[in-house]
């Protein structure tokens, strides 16, 4: 189905980008003012002798140009190193916050790319009638609503006044759960309102574009052609519409899946959700070298893989790019 | 821990001093001055202390099978006592770490590993008596050999915060298990057993100093009321009260921190009943839980402030404005300066307005300045210094110059995310206008304000707005701040004087209390009218908790929870 010239080609292509983008990582976090010995050391008036360990666990000590090719082995053999806020290996913490952040964004994801695009083609099919600008500004509203301030306004309401659901964390602290079951149970209702917060506010993009390329498409001649053949109007937006106006969709998915893996940041932390976002957000204020480069290059890693399998989906949603 | 405060989540300094609290209050009335004096209190002192907890079980409630949960905003670093930088991990520590002595809720001394003490004749010397039950929750026995491990490891090494309390230490004597005699070089007006967790020997003497230095102490085997159940990153840590602890043991079977990354949200749990207590509640949201249903909010006196620092660096490769090393000129910017319009405004009228580096709350040791001392809102006076000090002309924009014709105008510096600070900031530049002085405000995260401040060869600032807590009722970490030694360490402004240092070495090794106030109420006013560090503020220490779950909680000077005495995780009970 791929050439193999074409494949080896974007592999080789990606795997510049990765070495680019972790070159760029290594150079940022140490171009901004500030280090991550400073306030620890002033925090616990240090002696010297105690800064200067701190400085060679953590590589500190060495030459510029030696903490670079350190960083990129540990960046390619996946160790990603210690944390220096955390003392434990990267990997570590990145695992348990990756999977926190994986139940969420799973949960939201499927809503709101199947919501979306449901909702795009119900609104192109009846292009111009009540239902269609209802879907329409409803899904721009939540769109330009902070997402902060959603979540805020979730919480007041279900947290607050009518007091049914949970409002922080992944779980009822203090609990024993006498099964399994019950443990998920609990899971589900503390991810009822993070959820529906991301979906609100990102379901908007999908309504929209979804909505534009179906309308388009339902102007071109063969959908005439297939409506004079007397097929019923489901068979045309269905079988002949949406397929051809999938492509801009499977680009946004794409960009969305990538962007929404460096964790819903404000999401996370309106619902004290302990996931990447959060993470990000501590090694930023804390200069964590080792956590800012690790996750960095994760997200980074995702957005660029996720763009390659959208080229590959390209190829098989439409053979214009094939032949190309 | 120690070190500067960003507002929101506090940093406790252990500068812990002597059983000096409790001698002021025993002798204040006595101006006996001899160290051997102290030496017979010591012992004496303890004794009430030992037979308070052994008198526990008798008027104690029975343990419970309750839960008490804890509401805070930030989580600990990592839970090594020798490596964590946060209040929050000792927090979590003090209730799985004995240390020798510890503070009650008077935040008088108390005997915890140690059931007494006594400091020989010269000073030199302490004896600590161990609690003869005591065990590590893996069921070996504490000894003096454990003492002995910890304090000397500390010392060779150099180990986290806790070495600074050492460094005169010569070594720890065990002349049998039960027993342990730290000895000094020098006479230690500073009892470090108030401050140092006791560790097991035989988990960390297997160690070397790096191994430590990356060791996370997942599962730390202590002699405290509680033990560590689990810690869910990020999210909740549970403590199990320990079956095997010395002492009387805790009402509450559990007690669990719950982390939450939003202020407001938080509130919102204590409101719906989620969590019992929090540890820092912020001034906006404490007005909203003032007058809550079941929930009673607490305002107490802190060992924190925040403050104005102005760079009076000597250094060669110094960038600050050179003006400012003019007294007369940092004089007038405190005179300008209206804290009270700051408390009201900045802080929403929670706190009180400051002068001294030693918090008011710390009530035996804070020095006030008199009426024809005080620098405080008073622009005429600023003004007339000015003018005396010749900066009488004036440019286009009404600020002052020198005769050259240099606008007294300076930069000046706060933290983008401490808002008390940024609005304290923009009170200051009018403050400062309306004396002719032109303030520049720049804001910036945490750790870029640390690294511009701090750089001793070259601080390229004028002033900055920051913050420090001391958490712990005594002067000396704060008054050693300003010292010419800690510049490149602590001396945020680089102060330095020889005189002042000569009375901070004084103090350091008087140990009767009252010849020791003496010493650090003149360094505290020496400070104070230097003008170097003007203080804004003691904030109060914001908390709330729910009146319907537990009953017992005791208002502390520093906060009922995240603060230097455990004792109200021990003694409140479950009303349900």
């Amino acid at each position: 189905m791929f050439r193999l010239g074409y494949l080896a080609r974007k592999l080789a292509i990606l795997a510049l980008t990765l070495l680019a983008v972790a070159t760029f990582n290594f150079i940022l976090f140490r171009v901004l003012p500030g280090n991550p010995i400073q306030l620890q050391a002033r925090a616990g008036n240090l002696s010297p002798e105690a800064i200067q360990r701190l400085r060679e666990i953590y590589g500190l000590d060495q030459p510029l140009i030696s903490q670079y090719f350190i960083y990129l082995r540990d960046v390619f053999t996946g160790q990603f190193g210690m944390s220096i806020t955390y003392q434990r290996p990267v990997v570590d913490i990145i695992a348990e916050r990756m999977l926190n952040t994986l139940i969420l964004l799973s949960a939201a994801t499927v809503l709101v790319i199947v919501l979306g695009i449901g909702l795009g083609i119900v609104a192109a099919a009846r292009r111009g009638s009540r239902i269609d600008s209802s879907v329409v500004v409803g899904a721009l509203v939540f769109w330009s609503l902070p997402t902060f301030w959603t979540g805020l306004i979730l919480i007041f309401i279900f947290g607050a006044f009518l007091n049914v659901l949970p409002v922080s964390g992944t779980s009822t602290p203090g609990v024993d759960f006498t099964s399994p079951i019950a443990s998920l149970a609990d899971l589900a209702r503390h991810l009822v309102l993070p959820t529906i917060t991301l979906a609100l506010v990102d379901i908007g993009q999908f309504v929209v574009i979804t909505r534009s390329s179906l309308v388009d498409v339902l102007t071109e001649d063969y959908i005439l052609t297939a409506k004079a053949k007397g097929l019923s109007r489901r068979q045309v937006v269905w079988r002949h519409g949406v397929r051809n106006a999938l492509l801009p969709v499977v680009t946004t998915t794409a960009l969305y899946v990538g962007l929404t893996i460096g964790g819903a940041i404000q999401v996370e932390t309106v619902f004290s959700w302990p996931g990447m976002g959060a993470l990000m957000y501590d090694a930023v204020l804390r200069r964590d070298y080792p956590i800012l480069e690790a996750t960095f290059f994760i997200f980074a890693l995702v957005v660029i893989a996720a763009n390659f399998v959208s080229d590959l989906l390209y190829q098989v949603l439409d053979p214009r790019v094939r032949e190309a | 821990m120690r070190g500067q405060s960003s507002g929101t989540t506090s940093r406790r300094m252990t500068a812990v001093l002597a059983a000096l609290v409790l001698l002021v209050a025993a002798c204040s009335s006595s101006s006996t001055t001899a160290p051997s004096a102290a030496a017979s209190l010591g012992p004496s002192a303890t004794s009430g202390g030992s037979a308070a907890a052994s008198q526990g079980p008798t008027s104690a409630p029975t343990p419970s099978q309750a839960t008490l949960k804890v509401g805070w905003l930030s989580e600990p670093d990592t839970l090594n006592p020798l490596t964590t930088y946060s209040t929050e991990a000792e927090e979590v520590l003090q209730l799985v770490y004995d240390k020798l002595l510890g503070y009650g809720l008077d935040l008088k001394l108390e005997p915890e590993l140690a059931s007494s003490f006594a400091y020989s004749s010269d000073g030199k010397s302490i004896t600590f008596h161990l609690q003869p039950n005591a065990k590590w929750s893996d069921g070996q026995a504490v000894t003096s050999a454990d003492v002995k491990y910890t304090y000397e490891e500390i010392h060779k090494d150099s180990l986290g915060q806790y070495a600074q309390w050492l460094t005169d230490l010569v070594g720890v004597d065990t002349p049998d298990p039960m027993t342990a005699v730290v000895n000094f070089s020098a006479p230690q007006a500073f009892n470090p057993g108030l401050t140092i967790p006791i560790l097991p020997m035989h988990i960390w003497s297997s160690m070397s100093a790096k191994e430590i230095g990356t060791f996370a102490n997942p599962t730390p085997i202590g002699s405290g009321p509680f033990t560590l159940v689990e810690w869910k990153k990020a999210e909740s840590i549970t403590l199990n009260r320990s079956p095997s602890f010395w002492g009387t043991p805790a009402i509450a079977a559990k007690v669990v921190f719950v982390h939450y990354t939003n202020a407001d949200v938080e509130a919102q749990a204590l409101k719906n009943g989620d969590v019992d207590i929090l540890t820092e509640v912020p001034p906006t949201v404490f007005d909203g839980l003032t007058g809550a249903a079941n929930i009673k909010a607490v305002s107490m006196p802190s060992f924190s402030f925040h403050h104005i620092g102005i760079n009076v660096s000597t250094a060669p490769g110094s960038k600050g404005n050179p003006l400012l090393k003019n007294k007369s000129i940092r004089q007038a910017l405190s005179y300008a300066l209206d804290r009270n319009q700051l408390v009201q405004l900045a802080l929403a009228g929670h706190g009180k307005p400051g002068n001294s580096i030693i918090p008011a709350g710390l009530t035996d040791w804070h020095w006030e300045p008199t009426a024809a001392q005080l620098m405080d809102a008073n622009p005429a006076k600023a003004n007339a210094l000015l003018d005396a000090a010749g900066y009488t002309a004036r440019n286009s924009d009404g600020v002052r110059t020198t005769s050259s014709g240099t606008p007294l105008e300076f930069r000046l510096i706060a933290i983008a995310t401490t808002t008390v600070d940024v609005r304290a900031a923009q009170l200051f530049q009018n403050d400062a206008m309306a004396v002719g002085i032109k303030l520049d405000l720049t804001t910036l995260d945490e750790n870029t304000l640390g690294s511009t401040v701090y750089n001793a060869t070259a601080p390229n600032w004028d002033i900055f707005v920051w913050g420090w807590d001391l958490g712990v009722p005594d002067p000396d970490y704060m008054l050693g701040v300003p010292l010419c030694s800690q510049i490149g360490g602590n001396n945020d402004v680089f102060f330095c004087d020889k005189g002042y240092d000569a009375l901070y070495a004084q103090q350091a090794t008087t140990i009767d209390p009252v010849a020791r106030k003496v010493i650090t109420d003149q360094m505290q006013q020496q400070y104070y009218q230097d003008a170097a560090y003007l203080v804004m503020w003691y904030q109060d220490k914001l908390q709330a908790y729910r009146t319907d779950t537990w009953t017992g909680w005791t208002p502390v000077t520093g906060g009922m929870v995240f603060n230097f005495t455990r004792d109200n995780y021990l003694k409140v009970a479950p009303l349900k």
